[in-house]
C-alpha cells in the first residue's frame, strides 16, 4: 500500500465520529508493507461495567518501537497490558474484540494466557526484581519456560541477557548478590535482561523510565534503540519527548465522555512519530503535544 | 493450538512448540494436584472442628439407664398429682421442702438448714430457740446470714436426697437415635455380667436424657454427676469477667492512649512497647503463678478482704474471686492494650492535627475527636480479649479455684469456681457420667463465647459502616 | 438581642506562655501509670519466678547442675532433673507442629493466592471458630475422642490411655489458625509487583505462588511458625488432661531411644502439666514442691520468651526486605 492510500484510510476514519460500535474494515490502521507482530481489532477493555478503553484497532510492526502516549486515564496502560493478557489478573476485567499475535487471536476460546506470555515479555514502571540473586532473577523465567540446557549453558544465557541489557560489566562479579542490591536504573535493566532471557520477540514496556533519574533514563532509551534490532518493542510513556526520541510510530490516546457518561479511553491518531509530532492530523493531538491540556 | 513464533536463534536450548505444550500440560497437572492438596488440608481443619463439636453434642444427650431409689413418678403421685401430667419440675417450692422434710433424716435436715435456710420467716428442721442460740454464738453458721434457698437449689436437694438417681450406663446421641436397641441389649448384658453391682435389671429404666438443659444451668454444683449443675460455675465466671473488665479495660485503654497519643518516641517507650508485646506471648499459666505468688500470697490481707473489716475476714485465704479476677485482668491487659493501640492508630492523623490546630490541648483532642472514632475498634478488641479470658483455665487452677464448692459467690472475697474449671475437673474424673456433664458444660461455655463474639462482630459491623 | 448589637470581644493580647493545666497533667499521670503497670507485671513475673526458683535451688536436696542436666524428675526420691519435663513438652510441641504446619501453610497459600471470596468466606470463619474454642474443651476432645481413636486404630497395647500423640495432635489442631493467619499476613505482604513480574515471564499461578511468593514470604512465615511453636510450648490444659501426670524419666543409653524415650504413644508430663497438677493438689507455701513449680515456670518463661524474641527478629528482617 502506498502512503496515500494509508492517508486516505486515515482521513476517512477521522471524518467519522469515533464510534463505540465496531465497524469492520475501515478501522485498520496498519502499515501493510511492514509485517505486524501484533494487531488489535476493535478491542474494548472493561473493568466490571466500566469501559476503560474503546474500540482500539492498531498494528504494531516488527522490529520497531511503537509508543502509546496520552494524558492520565486515557487507557494506554490498559491497552498495553491487554497485549499479553495481563489484564486477566485483574478481577472483573474483560476484553472484547481481538488481538492477533502472528495472525492468531490470543483472546480466542481455549488459549492459555501462560502460553501467550511465553514470547511476549514485559517491563514495568517500577523495577520489580525478585528477592533472589541477580543470576536467579534472570534464570528463573527461562527455567519456568522449560530451559533444556546445562548449567553452563544457563550461565551463558544469563550473560547474554545481561550484555543485551547493558548491565553485564556492572554486575559480572556479583551475580550471586541480591537483585535489590542494585540501584534503580540497574534494577530496571535487570528486569529488561530478565525479560530478554526467555527469548521473546515482543517486549512491552509500561512507562519503564518514570521511576528513574534522567541519566538512567537515557541509558535505557539507548538500550531500547539497540534492542529493536532483535525485538519488537511497544512502550507506554507519559513523556512525549521520550516517545519522540525513541519511537518509530506513536499512537495518541485520549479520554472521552462516552454515551454512558463514563470516561473511556480511545485512540485518536496513530502515525509515524515524526509526522505525529510535526504535523498531527487531529486537533486533539496537536492540543496535547503543544501542552494545551494533559 | 500453539502460537507460532518465527524461528529464533538458540532455539535448541528452549523447548519446541510441541515440547512446550507437553511441558505446559505437566505444569498444569502439578498445579491441579497442589490445589487439591491445599483444599484437602483445609477440609481436614473443617472436619476437625466438626468432629469436636460433634463429640461434645454427642456426649450431652442420649439414652441412659438409670436406677432411682425413689421413682420420680411415685414421688409426684404421693403428693396427689397425676404423674402423667406433672413432673418433678412442676412441683412448688413448698412441696419440694415438704418432700425433704419427709424423706431426710433430721440430722441431715438440720445441717442443710444451718448451711442455708429454706424460708425467711420459719424454720423447717431446727427449733427457733436452738437457732437463735447458735446464731448468736462466736462462730455462727452460714445460714444465719445468708438469704433463703431458691427452687433450683431445693430441687437439686430433692434429687440428691429423695430420688437419688444413679445413672449406670449412658449412650451417645448418635447411637441413641440410630440404634437404641443396641443400648438396651448392652444394659441387659451388663446386668448379666454383674457389672452394675447390687442393682437388678428391673430396677433400671431406660430413658432419654438431655444432660444439657435448663435444670443443668440452674442447679448448683454437686459431687453426684446426675444432679450436678453449673450455676455456681456460671456465676463464678460472671464475677470473674466483671472484675477482669473493671481492672483491665480502663488500665489497658489508658495505657494504649498514653502510648499512642502522648508518649514521645524514646528508648523508654520503645522498651515499654516491646515489653507489652512480650507479655502478650507469655503462657497463661505463668500469669497464674504471678497471681498465686503475689495476689494470693503476698497481698492476702487485701485479697481476702481482711484489711477491709475489723471482724473475721470474709475469706480465710487469698484464693478469692478478686485474686483470680485481677490475675485474669493482668493476662488480658497486654491484648487489650495492643488491640486498642491498633484502633487508635487507625484514626487518621488529620483529625488530630485539626483538633490541635484549633487550640485544643492534647487530651481535649483525644477525648472529643479521637476516642469517639476509635471507640468501636477499642470495644470490639476488648470484648474479644475478654471472651478469651472467659475460657482460660490454667491461671485459675494456680490461683486456687475451689475444687469443690456449692455456694454461689456473693462478693469479691468469695471462694469461687468457674465454667472452665468445672469442665476441667469433670473431664479428669474417670466415671462416664462425668464425661456427659463435662460435655454439657462445654456446650454452655461455647454458647457463652458465641454470644460474646457475635456481640463483638455486630458491634464492629454496625460502627464500621458509620465511619466515612 | 438583635443581630446588630455589638458583642463585646476582648481583643487584648493574651500571654502565649504555657499555662499549668492541672487537669491535663492529672490525666497524663493516670495514663502514664497505666503504661507503667505493664512494666510492673513483667517485673513481678521475673521477680517472683526468680525468687522462688532461688529458694528451690537453695534447698539442700536440689543441685543446679543436676537440674539442668538430669534426666530423672522424682521429688520423693530427691531427683530433680528437668529434662523429663522438657522432653514431654518438646514431644508434644513437635507433634503439634508436624500436624499444624502442613495444614496451616496449605490453608494460608490457598486462601491468599487461590480462593475466591466465597470460598474464603467459608473457610475463614471455620478457622476463627477453631481459635476461639477454649483449650479445656480441646482437652476434653483429646481425652474423649482422639485417644480412643488412636487406641482403636493402632491398638490399645500400642497406645496408652494417656499418651503424648493424642495431646500433640489436638494441640496441633489448636494452633492451625495461628499459623494460617500469620502465614497469610506474610504472603499478602509480598508486593503484587513481584507477582506481576513473574506472570509476565510466562509462569502459571502455581509457579508464581510456590516459587516466587512463598519464598519471598519465607522469613515472615518462619516467624509465624516460631510463634506457633511458642504457643504449643505454653499450652496447659490439653497436655494436663491427655498427656499424662507423671514425668517420663529416662536414662540415656539404657532406655531405648525410639521405643521409649521418643515414643509418642506413651504418657509423659509436660512442664505446664506439672505446674498445673502440682498446684491443684494441696500445696503449702515454702515447700519444695511449691518452689519447684516456679523453677519449672522460669524455664518455661525463658523458652517462650526466647522463641518470641526470635520470631520478632525474623519479622523485622522480613519487613526490611520489602521496605
Amino acid at each position: 500500500m502506498t502512503e496515500t492510500t494509508t492517508e486516505e484510510i486515515v482521513t476517512q476514519s477521522s471524518d467519522t465520529e469515533p464510534a463505540l460500535e465496531q465497524t469492520p474494515d475501515d478501522r485498520q490502521r496498519v502499515d501493510d508493507d511492514v509485517p505486524n507482530v501484533i494487531r488489535t481489532r476493535a478491542m474494548n477493555v472493561f473493568y466490571g461495567d466500566f469501559r476503560a478503553v474503546a474500540d482500539v484497532s492498531l498494528g504494531f510492526a516488527t522490529n520497531q518501537i511503537s509508543a502509546l502516549i496520552g494524558p492520565s486515564g486515557c487507557g494506554k496502560s490498559t491497552v498495553l497490558r491487554s497485549l499479553n493478557r495481563m489484564n486477566d489478573l485483574i478481577i472483573g476485567a474483560r476484553t472484547e474484540g481481538e488481538v492477533h499475535y502472528h495472525g492468531e487471536n490470543i483472546y480466542a476460546d481455549g488459549i492459555d494466557p501462560v502460553r501467550v506470555r511465553r514470547t511476549i515479555g514485559m517491563v514495568f514502571q517500577k523495577p520489580n526484581p525478585f528477592p533472589k540473586s541477580i543470576h536467579e532473577n534472570i534464570a528463573w523465567g527461562a527455567k519456568v519456560n522449560g530451559f533444556k540446557g546445562s548449567k553452563l549453558e544457563m550461565e551463558d544465557l544469563v550473560e547474554q541477557a545481561l550484555r543485551s541489557a547493558a548491565l553485564w560489566d556492572e554486575v559480572k562479579d556479583k551475580l550471586g548478590e541480591s537483585g535489590y542490591s542494585l540501584s534503580g536504573g540497574q534494577q530496571q535493566r535487570l528486569c529488561i535482561a530478565r525479560a530478554i532471557a526467555t527469548k521473546p520477540d515482543v517486549i512491552l514496556m509500561d512507562e519503564p523510565c518514570s521511576a528513574l533519574d534522567p541519566i538512567a533514563t537515557l541509558r535505557i532509551e539507548e538500550l531500547m534503540l539497540e534492542l529493536k534490532r532483535e525485538y519488537s518493542i511497544i512502550i507506554v510513556t507519559h513523556n512525549m519527548q521520550q516517545a519522540a526520541r525513541v519511537s518509530d510510530k506513536t499512537a495518541f490516546f485520549n479520554v472521552k465522555l462516552s454515551e454512558e457518561g463514563m470516561r473511556t479511553g480511545h485512540m485518536v491518531e496513530y502515525s509515524p512519530t515524526e509526522k505525529l509530532f510535526t504535523s498531527p492530523r487531529e486537533t486533539e493531538t496537536e492540543d496535547y503535544i503543544t501542552g494545551r491540556f494533559g | 493450538m500453539s502460537l507460532e513464533a518465527p524461528p529464533r536463534p538458540d532455539q535448541g536450548l528452549f523447548p519446541t512448540d510441541q515440547e512446550y505444550d507437553s511441558l505446559l500440560g505437566r505444569r498444569n497437572r502439578k498445579a491441579q494436584f497442589f490445589k487439591v492438596f491445599c483444599l484437602l488440608m483445609l477440609t481436614i481443619a473443617v472436619v476437625a472442628l466438626a468432629t469436636l463439636l460433634y463429640t461434645i453434642v454427642n456426649d450431652s444427650f442420649g439414652l441412659v439407664a438409670v436406677v432411682n431409689q425413689n421413682d420420680p413418678d411415685d414421688v409426684v403421685a404421693s403428693l396427689g398429682h397425676d404423674p402423667e401430667t406433672t413432673t418433678l419440675n412442676d412441683l412448688s417450692y413448698d412441696e419440694l421442702v415438704g418432700l425433704l422434710e419427709a424423706n431426710v433424716s433430721s440430722g441431715v435436715g438440720r445441717r442443710l438448714e444451718r448451711d442455708q435456710r429454706f424460708y425467711e420467716d420459719r424454720l423447717v428442721f431446727e427449733s427457733d430457740e436452738v437457732w437463735d442460740e447458735i446464731c448468736s454464738s462466736n462462730e455462727p453458721p452460714a445460714g444465719c446470714t445468708r438469704g433463703p434457698r431458691n427452687t433450683a437449689d431445693v430441687f437439686s436437694l430433692v434429687q440428691e436426697r429423695v430420688i437419688v438417681p444413679d445413672v449406670i450406663a449412658s449412650y451417645p446421641l448418635a447411637q441413641s437415635i440410630v440404634n437404641p436397641e443396641a443400648f438396651e441389649q448392652e444394659v441387659a448384658a451388663g446386668f448379666e455380667a454383674g457389672r452394675f453391682g447390687d442393682y437388678t435389671a428391673d430396677q433400671a429404666s431406660i430413658e432419654w436424657r438431655a444432660w444439657f438443659n435448663t435444670t443443668f444451668l440452674l442447679a448448683p454444683a454437686s459431687a453426684t454427676p446426675e444432679i450436678a449443675g453449673i450455676r455456681t460455675a456460671i456465676l463464678g465466671s460472671v464475677w470473674l469477667v466483671v472484675i477482669t473488665v473493671i481492672f483491665a479495660v480502663p488500665v489497658g485503654v489508658g495505657a494504649a492512649i498514653y502510648l499512642v497519643e502522648f508518649a514521645k518516641p524514646s528508648r523508654f517507650n520503645d522498651f515499654v512497647q516491646t515489653n507489652i508485646n512480650n507479655l502478650a506471648g507469655v503462657p497463661s499459666i505463668i500469669y497464674g503463678m504471678l497471681g498465686l505468688a503475689i495476689l494470693v500470697r503476698v497481698l492476702e490481707p487485701f485479697t481476702s478482704g481482711a484489711i477491709f473489716t475489723t471482724g473475721p475476714a470474709p475469706s480465710d485465704n487469698g484464693r478469692t474471686v478478686l485474686s483470680a479476677g485481677i490475675t485474669l485482668g493482668l493476662l488480658t491487659l497486654p491484648v487489650v492494650i495492643i488491640s486498642s493501640q491498633e484502633a487508635l492508630k487507625a484514626v487518621p492523623d488529620s483529625l488530630r492535627q485539626a483538633g490541635l490546630a484549633l487550640g485544643a490541648t492534647r487530651w481535649q483532642t483525644v477525648r472529643s475527636q479521637i476516642l469517639p472514632v476509635a471507640m468501636p475498634g477499642v470495644l470490639t478488641g476488648t470484648i474479644l480479649a475478654v471472651a478469651r479470658a472467659v475460657g482460660e483455665t490454667a491461671p485459675l487452677i494456680l490461683v486456687g479455684a475451689a475444687s469443690f464448692i456449692t455456694a454461689d459467690p456473693t462478693g469479691p472475697f468469695s471462694k469461687f469456681t468457674a465454667l472452665p474449671i468445672q469442665i476441667f475437673q469433670w473431664t479428669s474424673f474417670p466415671q462416664e457420667e462425668f464425661r456427659n456433664i463435662a460435655a454439657a458444660a462445654s456446650i454452655a461455655l461455647l454458647i457463652l463465647l458465641l454470644v460474646l463474639n457475635a456481640f463483638a462482630v455486630i458491634l464492629r459491623n454496625r460502627y464500621s459502616r458509620r465511619i466515612p | 438581642m438583635t443581630p446588630n448589637d455589638q458583642v463585646e470581644v476582648d481583643r487584648t493580647p493574651k500571654s502565649l506562655l504555657k499555662q499549668p493545666r492541672p487537669g491535663e497533667m492529672l490525666i497524663r499521670g493516670f495514663l502514664f501509670i497505666c503504661g507503667a503497670i505493664s512494666i510492673a507485671t513483667t517485673v513481678g513475673i521475673l521477680y517472683e519466678l526468680g525468687k522462688e526458683s532461688l529458694l528451690f535451688f537453695q534447698d539442700e536436696r536440689v543441685d543446679f547442675f543436676e537440674f539442668i542436666t538430669g534426666t530423672v524428675w522424682q521429688p520423693q526420691g530427691g531427683a530433680f532433673g528437668v529434662w523429663p519435663l522438657i522432653l514431654g513438652t518438646l514431644l508434644i510441641s513437635v507433634i503439634a507442629m508436624v500436624v499444624a504446619v502442613p495444614i496451616g501453610l496449605a490453608a494460608a497459600i490457598y486462601l491468599s493466592e487461590y480462593a475466591s471470596r466465597r470460598v474464603r468466606g467459608f473457610f475463614k470463619p471455620v478457622l476463627e471458630i477453631l481459635v476461639g474454642i477454649p483449650t479445656v474443651v480441646y482437652g476434653f476432645f483429646a481425652l474423649t475422642f482422639m485417644t480412643p481413636l488412636l487406641r482403636s486404630v493402632l491398638g490399645s497395647s500400642v497406645v496408652g490411655f494417656f499418651n503424648v500423640a493424642s495431646a500433640g495432635v489436638v494441640v496441633g489442631i489448636l494452633i492451625v489458625p495461628l499459623i494460617s493467619s500469620l502465614a497469610e499476613d506474610a504472603l499478602s505482604a509480598v508486593p503484587d509487583s513481584l507477582r506481576e513480574g513473574a506472570y509476565a515471564l510466562g509462569a502459571s499461578k502455581f509457579e508464581v505462588s510456590t516459587r516466587i511468593v512463598v519464598p519471598g514470604a519465607l522469613s515472615g512465615i518462619a516467624a509465624g511458625l516460631v510463634v506457633a511453636m511458642s504457643r504449643a510450648v505454653g499450652e496447659t490444659m490439653v497436655v494436663t488432661l491427655a498427656a499424662g501426670a507423671a514425668p517420663r524419666n529416662f536414662t540415656l543409653g539404657a532406655d531405648s531411644f525410639f521405643g521409649y524415650i521418643l515414643n509418642p504413644f506413651e504418657s509423659a508430663q509436660a512442664m505446664t502439666g506439672y505446674i498445673a497438677i502440682t498446684a491443684s493438689g494441696d500445696l503449702a507455701y515454702n515447700t519444695i514442691d511449691y518452689n519447684s513449680i516456679f523453677a519449672i515456670g522460669l524455664t518455661l518463661f525463658f523458652m517462650t520468651l526466647g522463641l518470641n524474641a526470635l520470631s520478632r527478629r525474623m519479622v523485622k528482617r522480613f519487613r526490611e526486605a520489602y521496605e
